[in-house]
C-alpha cells in the first residue's frame, strides 16, 4: 500500500508538471510575436507599434533572446516565487488580479458543495428508504434525467426564470454596486443574495451524483450482515440508521464532496460567466476576449492546482476516515 | 469459364455481405425492441435533428448568414423564429448550427471512442512496458483539468472546427483506452484464446477475431457518452467566444444572444436565447436515453457497478 501511496504522490506532480510545461509552452508554439500587433496578417499590413529598439528591450526583459530551456528555468523559478508575470488588460501583476477574484468563486463552490451534499444526501437517504416504491422511481428517473442537462444551460434556464421572468434577483455582479451597508448582518445578506442562484445552478448540477451515490452505498451497506445483527438484536429503527447505516455509507459521500469541489472548479468559469458573477471564470472569459495572454496562463495554474490539491487532500482525509484504507 | 468463377466469387461475397446485412439489420431490430420507452423517444429525437441537419436546405427558407429581413424580428408568416440581431433567420441558424453540434459530437466520439480503444486494446495485449508506459499516460491525461485547458488552449491555438476537435480527442480518448485495456487483460486469460493461440492464430488475427468484437459494445456505450460531452463542451466553448467564427452553431448563437447588451430587459431573448437552449438540452437528452438503455441492454454488470439496480 505504501508504494500506492508513493505512486499516487508521483502522479499529482507529473500531471503539475504537465500542465505547466502545457502553460509553459503554449505561448512559444503559438502563431504570431507578442510584439508585432498585425491587424491583417494576408494584406500584409502589418502595423509594428514599437521601434527595432523597443523589441530588442522587452525581448531582454522578457527574457526571449535566451534558449528555451534557461527560459524554462527562469519560468519556474518565477513561478516558485509566485511571480505569475503582468496582465496585459489589467496593467497589474497577475497573481493579485487572482487575489482580487478568487475569494468569490470559492465563496460560490465551497457554498454549492456543501448545499449539495446536504441535499443529496437527504434526498438519498428518503429514496433509499422508500426503496421500490413509486416516489423512489420516479426520482431516479427525474434525477437522472436532470443530471445530462450541463451546468451553463441549466444556469442560463435559472437566469431567464427568476432573474429576468420574475425578476426575483439580480442579474449580474456579487455586490449590489456602491451600495452603503448599514452593518455587517445587512453586507452577508447581499452578498448571498447576488450568490444564491451561481450556488443553486453549481448544486443542481452536482446533486444527483451525491444522491446516486448515498441511495446506492445505503443500499449496499443495509443489505449487510451487521445490520440484521442490530436489527435482530432488538435495536430501534433510529439507532440502525443513524448509528449503523449511515456512519458506513456515508463515507464515499465524503471523498465525492471534495472531488466535487474539483469538478465544480471547471464548471464554474461557465456558471461565472452566465451569471457575470466576478469569480475565476468571469476573469478567465475577460481574460480570453482581451487575449490577456499572461493572465489566461495564471487563472489556468490557480484552477489546475486548487483542483489537483483538492483530489491530493481527499485521498489524505479518506485514509483519516476510513482506516482499513491504509492497512 | 473464368468469368463464371468470378460471378460466383462475386455471388458469394454479395451472398455474404447480404447475410451479415441481414443480420446486423436484425440486431438492429432486436436492439430496437428491447429499449424502454425513453429510450425510444431518445432515438426519435436524435433521427429528427439529424434530419433538420442533413436536410437544413431544403427546411430553411434563408441562408444562415444571410441578412434577410429586419434586425430583431419577433417571430411570424416570414420569419418563423423570428431574426438576431443583424437581421438573421433564427430558424435557419438552428438548423445549421445542429450540423455543427452533430459533426463535433460524432468526430470526436468515433476518433476518441475506436481510436483510444484500439490503444487500449493493444495494449492489454501486448502487455509489458508499452502497457505501463500507456497507463502513466491515461492516468495524467485523465487527472488534468479538461475545461479549463481545453479554454486555454482553444483561446492559444486559434478557433476553428478542426481545432475543437482536436483538443476534445486529446482530451477524451483516456477512458475508453483504460476500459478497453481491462477489458482485453480479462478477455485474454479465457482459454478459448489460448487454444487459438496454441493453434497458430497470430496476434492480428486474436485481436480482429476474439478480443475487438468483445469490447465493441463497451465502446458502443462510451461513443455516445463521448459525444455528449464533446457536444457540452463545444457549446461551452462557443458560448465563452471560443468556436469556430465562420459557422453558426448553437453554443455561439447562446453567446451573440447573451453578448446583447440590454438582452435580459428585452423580450428579444424569448425567440434569440430560448431556441439554441432548447435544442442543446433535447439533444443531450436524446443521446442520454440512448445511452442509458444500450447500457442496459449490453452490459447488465456495468450497470450494477454504476448503481442503476433497483
Amino acid at each position: 500500500m505504501a508504494r500506492d501511496r508513493n505512486s499516487f504522490l508521483f502522479k499529482f506532480m507529473l500531471t503539475l508538471l504537465v500542465i505547466i510545461v502545457i502553460n509553459f509552452f503554449l505561448p512559444r508554439i503559438m502563431p504570431g510575436d507578442p510584439f508585432s500587433m498585425t491587424s491583417d496578417i494576408d494584406s500584409g499590413d502589418e502595423v509594428i507599434v514599437m521601434t527595432e529598439q523597443q523589441r530588442l528591450y522587452y525581448t531582454e526583459y522578457y527574457g526571449l533572446h535566451l534558449p528555451l530551456h534557461e527560459q524554462f528555468v527562469i519560468y519556474i523559478k518565477n513561478l516558485i516565487k509566485g511571480d505569475l508575470g503582468k496582465s496585459i488588460y489589467y496593467k497589474m501583476s497577475v497573481i493579485d488580479v487572482i487575489r482580487l477574484h478568487l475569494p468569490w468563486t470559492m465563496l460560490i463552490v465551497l457554498a454549492s458543495t456543501v448545499f449539495s451534499t446536504i441535499a443529496g444526501v437527504i434526498l438519498g437517504i428518503f429514496s433509499a428508504k422508500n426503496r421500490k416504491k413509486g416516489s423512489d422511481r420516479l426520482m431516479m428517473a427525474g434525477m437522472i434525467a436532470f443530471a445530462e442537462i450541463p451546468s451553463f444551460l441549466l444556469g442560463l434556464i435559472l437566469l431567464l426564470i427568476f432573474n429576468v421572468y420574475l425578476q426575483l434577483f439580480p442579474l449580474a455582479g456579487a455586490v449590489t454596486p456602491f451600495a452603503v451597508y448599514g452593518g455587517l448582518l445587512d453586507h452577508i445578506w447581499d452578498i448571498a443574495y447576488h450568490a444564491f442562484l451561481p450556488v443553486m445552478t453549481l448544486s443542481f448540477a452536482q446533486l444527483t451524483g451525491v444522491y446516486l451515490l448515498t441511495r446506492n452505498s445505503l443500499i449496499t451497506v443495509t443489505s449487510k450482515d451487521y445490520i440484521r445483527t442490530a436489527r435482530s438484536k432488538g435495536l430501534g429503527e433510529k439507532i440502525v440508521w443513524n448509528r449503523h447505516a449511515l456512519r458506513n455509507a456515508l463515507l464515499p459521500v465524503v471523498t465525492r464532496a471534495g472531488f466535487m469541489i474539483g469538478i465544480m472548479m471547471g464548471g464554474v468559469v461557465l456558471v461565472e460567466s452566465v451569471f457575470s458573477y466576478p469569480g475565476v471564470g468571469m476573469l478567465l472569459r475577460s481574460a480570453v476576449i482581451a487575449r490577456d495572454y499572461p493572465l489566461i496562463q495564471g487563472v489556468l495554474l490557480v484552477i489546475a492546482v486548487s483542483i489537483l490539491v483538492c483530489n491530493f487532500l481527499v485521498d489524505k482525509i479518506y485514509c483519516k476516515l476510513d482506516p482499513r484504507v491504509s492497512i | 469459364m473464368t468469368k463464371s468463377v468470378e460471378v460466383s466469387g462475386n455471388n458469394n461475397i454479395f451472398s455474404s455481405l447480404r447475410a451479415s446485412a441481414g443480420k446486423i439489420g436484425k440486431t438492429i431490430a432486436s436492439t430496437f425492441s428491447k429499449f424502454s420507452a425513453e429510450g425510444k423517444i431518445g432515438i426519435f429525437g436524435l433521427i429528427c435533428i439529424l434530419l433538420m441537419a442533413a436536410l437544413a436546405p431544403l427546411i430553411t427558407l434563408y441562408p444562415p448568414q444571410k441578412i434577410t429581413g429586419d434586425s430583431l424580428e419577433a417571430p411570424g408568416t416570414a420569419h418563423i423564429l423570428g431574426t438576431d440581431e443583424l437581421g438573421m433567420d433564427i430558424w435557419s441558424q438552428i438548423c445549421y448550427g445542429a450540423r455543427m453540434s452533430l459533426l463535433i459530437g460524432l468526430a470526436v466520439a468515433f476518433i476518441s471512442g475506436f481510436g483510444g480503444g484500439a490503444v487500449g486494446i493493444l495494449a492489454g495485449y501486448m502487455g509489458g512496458f508499452v502497457d505501463l508506459a500507456l497507463m502513466r499516460v491515461i492516468d495524467v491525461t485523465m487527472a488534468l483539468p479538461s475545461f479549463p485547458l481545453l479554454i486555454v488552449i482553444s483561446a492559444f491555438l486559434g478557433p476553428s472546427v478542426f481545432n475543437v476537435i482536436f483538443i476534445l480527442v486529446l482530451f477524451s480518448w483516456a477512458k475508453p483506452a483504460r476500459i478497453a485495456r481491462s477489458q482485453t487483460l480479462s478477455i485474454k486469460k479465457n482459454n478459448y484464446i489460448v487454444a487459438a493461440r496454441n493453434y497458430g492464430a497470430k496476434p492480428f488475427y486474436i485481436l480482429r477475431r476474439h478480443i475487438f468484437p468483445e469490447v465493441l459494445p463497451v465502446l458502443f456505450i462510451l461513443v455516445i457518452g463521448i459525444s455528449s460531452h464533446a457536444i457540452i463542451a463545444e457549446a461551452g466553448l462557443a458560448f465563452l467566444g471560443l468556436g469556430d467564427p465562420t459557422s453558426k452553431s448553437w453554443g455561439m448563437m447562446l453567446n451573440n444572444a447573451t453578448s446583447f447588451k440590454s438582452i435580459y430587459f428585452t423580450p428579444y431573448w424569448q425567440w434569440w436565447l430560448l431556441p439554441p437552449l432548447f435544442m442543446l438540452i433535447g439533444l443531450l437528452l436524446c443521446l442520454a436515453f440512448i445511452g442509458r438503455d444500450m447500457e442496459r441492454i449490453f452490459d447488465p454488470k456495468l450497470m450494477i457497478k454504476k448503481g442503476f439496480q433497483s
